[in-house]
């Protein structure tokens, strides 16, 4: 195995490490410990947090910005597919299986690199955003731009190497970097997200808030 | 502002340490700085910079966890925008954390992660406050609290007096010598609380939920020198004054020996003892906590009083107290007591759990050196009751009539404000409330 399949794997492990670091503290740490009567159901709320809360038609970061929200989800969709692209490559070139090319593997293919392309011109939209606008620009900082950088480019070259079926150094070492970065940047929301979806429900959950009732008059 | 010394920084930095669970280190490592927070807060729609996006006061607060609490803040603090917890820095928060937010919390339900920015933001206070940086008029409303009992320093001869009168026009009005404002009494049902607003500037306030306590035949009181329902100690992020402040109030009931605590109209005082009073305290309550709102639909629900909604014929519009509604879960019990009580009730756009504070939340109210631009917000409440083209507005906290009666007075909106207490007794039907007492 070359070594920049090596150095993708190592800083994978470093990744996985150091968010799973992350994961065990926060699990050890525990939901909040709050003594007043509760009003509704934690579950439920919970729930609702994570799938109901974030349709676009609750959100106003949503609905009122539809581009931008397509864009995000978009960008989300594509990193996430091309991690996955990764996984399945790097296990390839560890057990020394070929993936056939043929006419249905060929097919998901094309579709995966079309969504990678999509995902990069999103991710590279949002970064343009990021630069042209003054108050965003304001609120940004270094990390905003690496992040968002990295794994654009990581779509670009997952794409390319996709098309071309070749996955060399650069594409590798792309990956490596982002791995690297994930844990340490603004990336490790990856991981966070869930957690503030979590205890949102649980606050919202335990006034009785969410899941949301119609209101009536 | 004085340089800040290393004592008064490790107190600071002490509070983003203290993690009782994953929820502080959840919401300060979530947030990725989209911008999209910006069109749910009422100071960035108004002012248009971006230190008014909420996203920019949760920065302010994680950009010093990152400085001190990890590795590569403080290796690389312009890499991670990691700040030193400076006067320049102090200086932001107090403008920002205190100035510029009302912890209404409507740009959490709309981050497109789910971070708990008001949390943040309080942090943020506790930060100031162990550093004694609360800004003077909203640290002045709290030592009244702590040395009198009140927030408005109002002393007990004084409270008594207001009471004793309003019990005088209350008997008048009933034309009955036992309806009764009481106070101090022991072994009571109901120990109801108000905001000292109420005794200084609308007394009415009282009397109208003694009136709906007559009606509905309580057996209740208020207490001469625990009365108050606010704490500003929440908004002020010293907790050891909010504690002891929840702790007048929690020791007053066992004195008084009632058995439910009715917190009267007020968002803030609502949620700092239903919600945070038994966390500041440590102790779970031993009495039923319910709010005022929830109190009238029980009496409603279970026949105690009996409404003529035609008797409040003017259109009416509710205005949603964010700690009520949005972190209080009372969305539907405001809706149900008020629609029993006038007939002719239509909603703002935004309501409900979308609804735009009144301006007046967070301890705004407090601090008139944010006057301006707190009466400079209110334009976006202001429009949303004009295009309602309700006559009266209707709100259970006092805080927020407070805020909306100057909204009324900048914007010339003509309309009138009601508590839900006076709304209620507004729509009171007492011809059995003798036969009631006496069952």
């Amino acid at each position: 195995m070359s070594w920049y399949i090596w150095t993708s794997l190592a800083a994978l492990l470093f990744c996985v490490v150091l968010l799973g670091k992350y994961f065990v503290r926060l699990l050890k740490k525990g939901p909040p410990k709050d003594l007043s009567q509760k009003s509704g159901n934690i579950a439920q709320a919970v729930c609702y947090s994570c799938i109901g809360a974030m349709s676009p038609m609750q959100k106003e970061s949503a609905y009122l910005h539809l581009p931008t929200y397509s864009a995000g989800i978009i960008f989300h969709i594509g990193n996430f597919l091309a991690i996955l692209v990764y996984v399945i490559i790097a296990l390839s070139a560890i057990f020394s299986f070929r993936i056939p090319i043929e006419s249905v593997t060929n097919l998901v293919i094309i579709i995966l690199a079309a969504i990678t392309f999509v995902a990069s011109v999103c991710g590279l939209s949002l970064f343009i955003k990021r630069i042209v606008k003054k108050e965003l620009r304001e609120l940004s900082c270094t990390d905003d731009y690496i992040s968002n950088l990295l794994c654009t480019v990581m779509l670009f070259v997952t794409t390319y190497s996709l098309w071309m079926f070749q996955f060399g150094a650069v594409y590798y070492i792309t990956m490596a970097l982002l791995f690297v970065w994930m844990p340490i940047g603004k990336i490790k929301h990856v991981l966070y997200f869930f957690f503030a979806r979590y205890h949102l429900g649980f606050f919202y959950g335990w006034r009785g808030t969410w899941p949301p009732k119609k209101a009536t008059v | 502002m004085t340089n800040i010394t290393k004592e008064q920084r490790n107190k600071a930095l002490a509070i983003i340490s203290q993690t009782s669970d994953s929820k502080l280190e959840t919401h300060l490592n979530a947030c990725v700085r989209c911008g999209l927070c910006a069109d749910s807060c009422m100071y960035y729609l108004t002012m248009k910079e971006a230190k008014f996006i909420p996203a920019r006061k949760v920065d302010l607060v994680s950009s010093i966890y990152r400085r001190y609490k990890t590795w590569q803040g403080a290796m690389f603090p312009k890499l991670f925008h990691a700040r030193e917890l400076d006067d320049k820095t102090c200086e932001e928060m107090v403008d920002s954390l205190f100035g510029a937010c009302t912890m209404c919390g409507r740009c959490v339900k709309h981050c497109s992660i789910g971070v708990d920015i008001p949390f943040l933001v309080k942090k943020g206070r506790e930060m100031l406050a162990a550093m004694d940086m609360v800004p003077k008029t909203l640290q002045a409303t709290v030592d009244a609290a702590i040395n009198t009992g009140n927030n408005m320093g109002i002393p007990t001869d004084e409270f008594v007096d207001t009471i004793q009168w309003m019990e005088e026009e209350l008997q008048d009005e009933m034309e009955d010598p036992n309806a009764g404002l009481f106070l101090d009494k022991t072994d009571k049902n109901v120990f109801y609380t108000v905001n000292p607003r109420e005794p200084k500037f609308f007394p009415l306030s009282i009397s109208a939920m003694g009136k709906i306590f007559y009606a509905a035949g309580e057996d209740w009181t208020l207490s001469s020198k625990y009365y108050d329902v606010t704490n500003y100690g929440y908004f002020n992020g010293n907790n050891t004054e909010a504690t002891q402040i929840a702790r007048n109030l929690y020791d007053e009931i066992h004195k008084l020996n009632c058995k439910r605590l009715i917190l009267g109209e007020c968002g803030h005082g609502s949620r700092a003892m239903r919600w945070e009073g038994p966390n500041y305290l440590k102790t779970k309550y031993d009495f039923d906590t319910l709010t005022v709102v929830e109190l009238i639909g029980e009496y409603i629900r279970n026949g105690r009083i009996k409404l003529d909604k035609n008797l409040n014929d003017k259109v009416v519009t509710i205005h949603d107290p964010c700690n009520l509604v949005r972190n209080g879960g009372l969305l539907n019990e405001i809706r149900f007591v008020v629609n029993a009580a006038a007939a002719n009730v239509v909603e703002m756009t935004p309501h409900g759990t979308d609804n735009f504070c009144c301006g007046g939340g967070g301890g705004a109210l407090a601090m008139s050196e944010y006057n301006e631009r707190r009466l400079k917000i209110d334009k976006i409440k202001a429009d949303q009751i004009t295009a309602t083209e309700a006559q009266v507005v209707v709100t259970p906290c006092h805080n927020c009539v407070d805020q909306l009666t100057q909204i009324n007075h900048t914007y010339k909106l003509g309309i009138i404000i009601k508590t839900v207490a006076e709304l209620v007794a507004d729509a009171l039907i007492i011809e059995n409330a003798e036969l009631k007492i006496k069952n």
